[in-house]
């Protein structure tokens, strides 16, 4: 590889070669760029946002007239009545409510069951996010006393083959109705009966009332676990033998008299296109009306964008509510935001002005609106946590949401109440009838968007460029330091020409210590499942205990393969090693952050804005302290400021500082949303331990490097 | 002393291996391994294989149904295994443990060739008169690191625990070449006919084998041995040394025919008795010629578009159905094209050649997996000195990992998410692919770079009027000009070009 005869043969360079030469020689001034823009495009989301539309032509939602009327909303509220008049009388069972509920719907000859469920308390399974279904999973801490029943009614479709089915979920807790749930059991109930005698059904309807006395989500997951995927040795085979607390169970069956609708056995209804989970908060908004959404299931996976749009088109064009989805209201008043909207709706008169065609820019209060909802948008997909029962569907692949309707005044006057399950039972009518119409699962509209506003969405093609710029860099400078680490090797006088040797395997040397130090991070990720089994320890404790023995693994782990035997083949060019162990740094960062984009690209796209700037600056302080000019001091204080934020724990007291409030947060919070995070399966518990740590860690280990 | 240190070194990172083997194997449940379409393909899958021994066990033909399409003598072998239980262990555990073994004797074997492969490259480096050089080939023990990078490999030990058959074809391979390497005809025949009729491919390594026992193992280009040759007879007055340069021709440039002859006779030998035996098996569900049908037929038809991290069933998943048969031709016509051209460049160093003929075959294999690049990579550290300036290994190692990685993310997105499609795993297997290209081209022409300064430092040693007739200009030009060699298997795949060269790169960072 001598270097004469590549410059004879210079000429002939290719114009995409000389390019990426180019960007790589001038990595500095293009990392810049490139980041900059990227924050600047990630700003830009809101006003880059389209409205939404409803691409599925089967769906035609609103063609058809409602059919919900007076009579069954009557019907409902007599339901209402005697299930809230139930919770009046003192000496009531909790199943009683189950028995009556269970009445009413085989009233409206629809099949009945009842499923018993054990509560599955959330352990530590990382390993499972690759498998796809949890089956395996046995609760094994389930216990005789606390079981759940949920009460499930199934209409079969007249017209249909009973091989698809729209499942809405009401989520109520039998031992304490609050009148909320009862009214959401109520629009459920009307819309049931509405859906019990008409014609043009052509899914069955799957009505699952999920008993929440241990949460909502697990009595929905562990009902969809039996019907898509039963276990048939189950726990409560076992249980049955060994307690007999499942009497109350056999007693509810046995108690009804149901004509032989009730049935025994658990019983299903074809693959499901849709879920509902239908919620009514108590209390609402003074104005009006309003509908709350919510999508976000585990891993930021959204439910279909037509979905949403149907609920939304429905809701604002048909029964005039108004639609909602979560924002993060701190940032509604945040000056500079306010700012940046001025400013880029100036930018949008000034390009409208120059071309009338170009219709760019929003209003400043939209923008601002926009950017608060984006940020919750991408703060809850990055999290990874499911937010409400719906997050359960989206593991079988099923799309559903979870609508909670606010009222505008009390629902305790009959007549606003009746009014208002007329205007929440024809909005759920208009949506069954739209899914109904579906001829093959969702598959039209987006599956990867983050949302705006409840009419606006940023689609996958384009929230992925401001990432692309955030984390182009990356890859760029790794070249770049990696192409100097091994050209400006100091050649050994005595050498002949041979003996450069293992001139393009330096690099192997900071592989491993990278590779180490990654490995520390799955040591650390893995830590807390031996902790959680401590008993008796408070959050703090934990997280103290658990920093310590992460320090200690680093330890060990150093002195395991950071013994004499592996330096020896490397030693010599201690000058240029930060260089090069920062490029396999950048290296490693890059693979993880587009791995994770692809898992879940809100925490790649937060991770990115974290980790890019420090993995761009980091240099040893000591060259920086050295070289004495005011550049290389400000990144040196740059890169001990970054260091420190960059932190994950400093990070979390920071972010949720800056959304929340900083009062009342001390370290076992931490430990908490960690705890939050493995309990939910989020991948995102993965990426902070495997990805974020170790990149800061071996940052850090530039900083302080002895060059 | 420190000989005997590096020795203990070696051992205890074998015994980790193992370890760590055994380790994984006792958490089958939470790794899933043998399900993975990385891993177990319908060619090595043990899954199929058990199917295939009960579907015997029942007296129907085991290849009824498509299940198993593996070769009898492997369902003998490993059949009666997946059925024994032992209670209290995790299922397949005497299959697993065939498969560790199967890996370790593969290292020990790929540790012996490259000890072998060292001790004839050095010698011919000190015939060369290249002493330096040749001590220099003897500081790195590529034998014992080619076997360790062979077991600590993160794809071997998924084969391994993943119950995929491949360990079992791979030591056949790896047998074959230590045979060859040896000078062991009826072991490199045994080894060869085996790998054949395991898995087919391997059918192609039988240019490298003879080449190999032809003109012994590895050894740098035959010209620089007559040019130094004639240098010795030209200098020397005496007639020893005169004596002496005829031996070291001989050494270097005879054909030895015996061992080839031998190796050819000993095929035909071992593959009618293979043939025997497999006839006795199936003699009653068909014959030779159903099993032909369903196991080499199966391989070259590509009947199972199952995803793998290969190229060819989504071609073929795609393509029309009266197209079909011309692109089966031209898929593994392409494999056949490479061999006559690279074993021209390279029959001097036939092992390379192997490695070569390894990669472009599980490169554009029907059913490739793991660990098929397992084996490669493995036999990539025997040239660890020759290759030790090979370009982009970052470059290659971040893309491995890159790939390994986004592979089953992608696959999980399709299968089980349902947000994703074929397309976003096709495109690791496009990139797997491109990396295979990679690696392929600059090895080669690392080691035809290592070549040329060969025959520079045998010239600097020469006087100038001799060294004109050989390295001239020309001769450095189809030197370089080999790389082009590989354009065909860029163009079914619609590959860009080659990447920029970083040596050029670096030249212009030094400028700025």
């Amino acid at each position: 590889m001598g270097a004469n005869e590549n410059s004879s043969a210079k000429p002939r360079v290719r114009p995409i070669v000389r390019i990426g030469i180019f960007l790589i020689s001038h990595s500095n001034i293009v990392s810049l760029i490139c980041f900059l823009a990227g924050v600047l495009a990630l700003l830009l989301l809101p006003v880059l946002a389209k409205n939404t539309y409803i691409s599925e032509n089967a769906l035609m939602p609103g063609s058809a007239n409602n059919m919900l009327s007076t009579h069954q909303v009557s019907d409902a509220s007599k339901f209402i009545k005697d299930l809230t008049d139930l919770e009046f009388r003192s000496t009531t069972s909790p199943i009683e409510s189950q028995k009556l509920i269970a009445q009413y719907m085989s009233a409206l000859d629809a099949e009945v069951t009842f499923h018993k469920f054990y509560p599955q308390f959330s352990q530590f399974h990382p390993p499972h996010f690759f498998t796809s279904s949890d089956s395996g999973l046995i609760a094994e801490n389930g216990t005789c006393s606390s079981f759940g029943i949920n009460t499930i009614g199934i209409i079969r479709a007249p017209r249909g083959d009973g091989k698809e089915a729209i499942v809405l979920v009401t989520p109520y807790n039998p031992n304490k109705v609050g009148l909320g749930e009862a009214v959401s059991l109520g629009i459920a109930y009307s819309v049931f009966s509405l859906l019990s005698h008409v014609t043009w059904l052509a899914k069955d309807i799957v009505w699952l009332v999920a008993d929440s006395q241990y949460g909502e989500y697990p009595a929905v997951a562990a009902w969809l676990r039996e019907y898509q995927a039963p276990v048939f040795h189950r726990v409560d085979e076992i249980n049955r033998e060994t307690c007999n607390a499942s009497t109350t169970f056999n007693e509810l069956g046995q108690g009804l008299y149901l004509d032989g609708k009730l049935n025994s056995d658990f019983r299903r209804a074809g693959t499901m296109a849709a879920a509902l989970v239908i919620k009514v908060a108590e209390q609402g908004n003074q104005y009006e009306d309003s509908l709350n959404i919510y999508a976000e299931a585990s891993n930021g996976q959204m439910p279909n964008l037509d979905l949403i749009n149907i609920v939304n088109y429905l809701a604002v064009h048909k029964q005039g509510l108004r639609i909602k989805v979560k924002k993060m209201w701190s940032l509604l008043d945040s000056r500079w935001l306010n700012a940046l909207g001025v400013i880029f709706e100036s930018l949008g008169k000034i390009a409208r002005s120059l071309n009338p065609q170009w219709k760019f820019g929003i209003p400043a209060t939209e923008y601002v609106e926009g950017a608060a909802t984006l940020a919750s948008s991408l703060y809850y997909q990055g999290l990874g946590v499911p937010t409400g029962p719906h997050g359960a569907f989206r593991d079988y692949q099923v799309d559903a949401i979870t609508l909670e309707i606010s009222p505008k005044v009390s629902l305790t006057k009959v007549i606003r109440r009746d009014e208002f399950i007329l205007r929440g039972g024809r909005l759920i009518e208009g949506v069954i009838r739209s899914i109904n119409n579906l001829l093959e699962k969702f598959h039209q509209s987006f599956f990867l968007y983050l949302l705006t506003s409840p009419s606006k969405f940023v689609s996958v093609g384009v929230y992925m460029i401001p990432f692309a710029l955030l984390v182009a860099p990356l890859p760029i400078l790794a070249a770049y330091l990696h192409a100097n680490a091994s050209n400006s090797t100091p050649q050994i006088p005595s050498a002949s020409e041979v003996d450069v040797r293992h001139k393009s395997w330096k690099w192997l040397n900071s592989a491993r210590k990278v590779l180490v130090t990654h490995l520390w991070g799955v040591v650390v990720s893995l830590l807390p499942l031996v902790l959680c089994r401590i008993p008796n320890t408070t959050l703090t404790l934990n997280f103290v205990l658990w920093g310590l023995l992460s320090a200690f693994s680093l330890l060990i782990l150093y002195l395991i393969l950071g013994c004499p035997i592996f330096e020896a083949a490397g030693s010599q060019h201690e000058k240029n090693k930060w260089a090069s162990l920062k490029s396999v740094t950048i290296s490693t960062t890059f693979i993880g952050l587009s791995l994770m984009s692809v898992i879940n690209f809100a925490t790649a796209e937060i991770g990115a804005l974290l980790i890019v700037p420090i993995c761009l600056l980091a240099r040893p302080l000591k060259l920086d302290i050295q070289a004495r000019s005011w550049r290389t001091l400000l990144r040196a204080s740059c890169n001990i400021a970054l260091g420190f934020v960059v932190f994950p724990p400093i990070s979390f007291v920071l972010l949720t500082g800056a959304f929340e409030d900083f009062y009342g947060i001390n370290v076992g919070d931490y430990w908490n949303w960690v705890e939050s995070l493995w309990a939910w399966n989020s991948a995102t518990y993965l990426y902070v331990g495997v990805v974020h740590l170790p990149c800061w860690a071996l940052c850090i280990h530039i900083l302080f490097h002895p060059c | 002393m420190a000989k005997k240190k590096k020795v203990s070194w070696f051992w205890t990172w074998v015994i980790g291996s193992v370890v760590l083997r055994l380790i994984l194997i006792y958490f089958p449940e939470n790794l899933n391994l043998s399900s993975r379409p990385e891993v177990s393909t319908p060619l090595t899958s043990l899954r199929r294989l058990a199917e295939g021994y009960w579907l015997k066990q029942l007296s129907v033909s085991p290849y009824a149904g498509s299940m198993y399409h593996g070769s009898p003598l492997l369902l003998t072998l490993l059949g009666p295994l997946t059925v024994k239980r032992i209670e209290g262990q995790p299922d397949h555990l005497l299959c697993s443990l065939v498969f560790v073994i199967a890996d370790v004797v593969s290292a020990m074997l790929i540790c012996a060739a490259g000890g072998k492969l060292q001790v004839a490259y050095s010698s011919s480096l000190q015939l060369l008169g290249l002493r330096d050089l040749s001590e220099n080939s003897e500081l790195l023990p590529s034998g014992d690191f080619a076997a360790l990078v062979y077991l600590w490999n993160p794809f071997t030990i998924v084969a391994c625990v993943g119950l995929s058959t491949s360990a079992v074809e791979n030591l056949m391979i790896v047998l074959s070449l230590y045979g060859a390497c040896s000078g062991l005809a009826p072991l490199a025949a045994f080894g060869w006919v085996m790998a054949t009729h395991l898995s087919l491919y391997p059918a192609i390594l039988i240019i490298p084998l003879i080449l190999l026992l032809g003109y012994g193992p590895d050894a740098p280009p035959r010209k620089l041995f007559w040019q130094r040759n004639s240098l010795e007879v030209g200098t020397s007055s005496d007639i020893c040394s005169e004596e002496k340069a005829k031996n070291q021709l001989k050494v270097a440039d005879v054909f030895s025919w015996r061992p080839v002859v031998s190796f050819l006779l000993w095929t035909l030998l071992w593959s009618s008795y293979i043939l025997v035996l497999c006839s006795i098996y199936v003699q009653q569900y068909g014959g030779l010629q159903e099993l032909f049908k369903r196991t080499y037929g199966f391989i070259l038809t590509i009947q199972d578009l199952s995803p793998n991290i290969g190229v060819l069933w989504y071609f073929f998943a795609e393509v029309f159905d009266f197209f079909r048969n011309f692109f089966l031709i031209v898929f593994h016509g392409n494999i056949l094209l490479m061999l006559a051209p690279l074993a021209l460049r390279l029959n001097h160093r036939p092992c390379f050649l192997a490695f070569v003929y390894i990669v472009i075959s599980s490169m554009l294999k029907s059913y490739p997996s793991v660990g098929d690049s397992a084996l490669y990579l493995g036999l990539l550290g025997l040239f660890a000195y020759e290759l030790k300036d090979m370009q982009f290994s970052f470059f290659l190692l971040s893309g491995y990992v890159g790939v390994s990685l986004l592979s089953p993310v992608m696959h999980n997105l399709w299968i089980w998410r349902g947000t994703g499609n074929a397309n976003f795993y096709f495109a690791t297997a496009i990139a797997y692919a491109c990396l295979q290209i990679i690696l392929v081209v600059e090895s080669v022409s690392a080691m035809l770079n290592h070549d040329r300064t060969l025959t520079k430092l045998c010239a600097a040693k020469a006087p100038p009027s001799m060294v004109a007739g050989i390295s001239s200009s020309d001769y450095q030009n189809i030197l370089l000009n080999a790389a082009p060699f590989f354009t065909p298997l860029l163009l079914p795949l619609h590959f860009p070009p080659p990447f920029p060269d970083l040596t050029i790169l670096s030249l212009n960072l030094s400028k700025t």
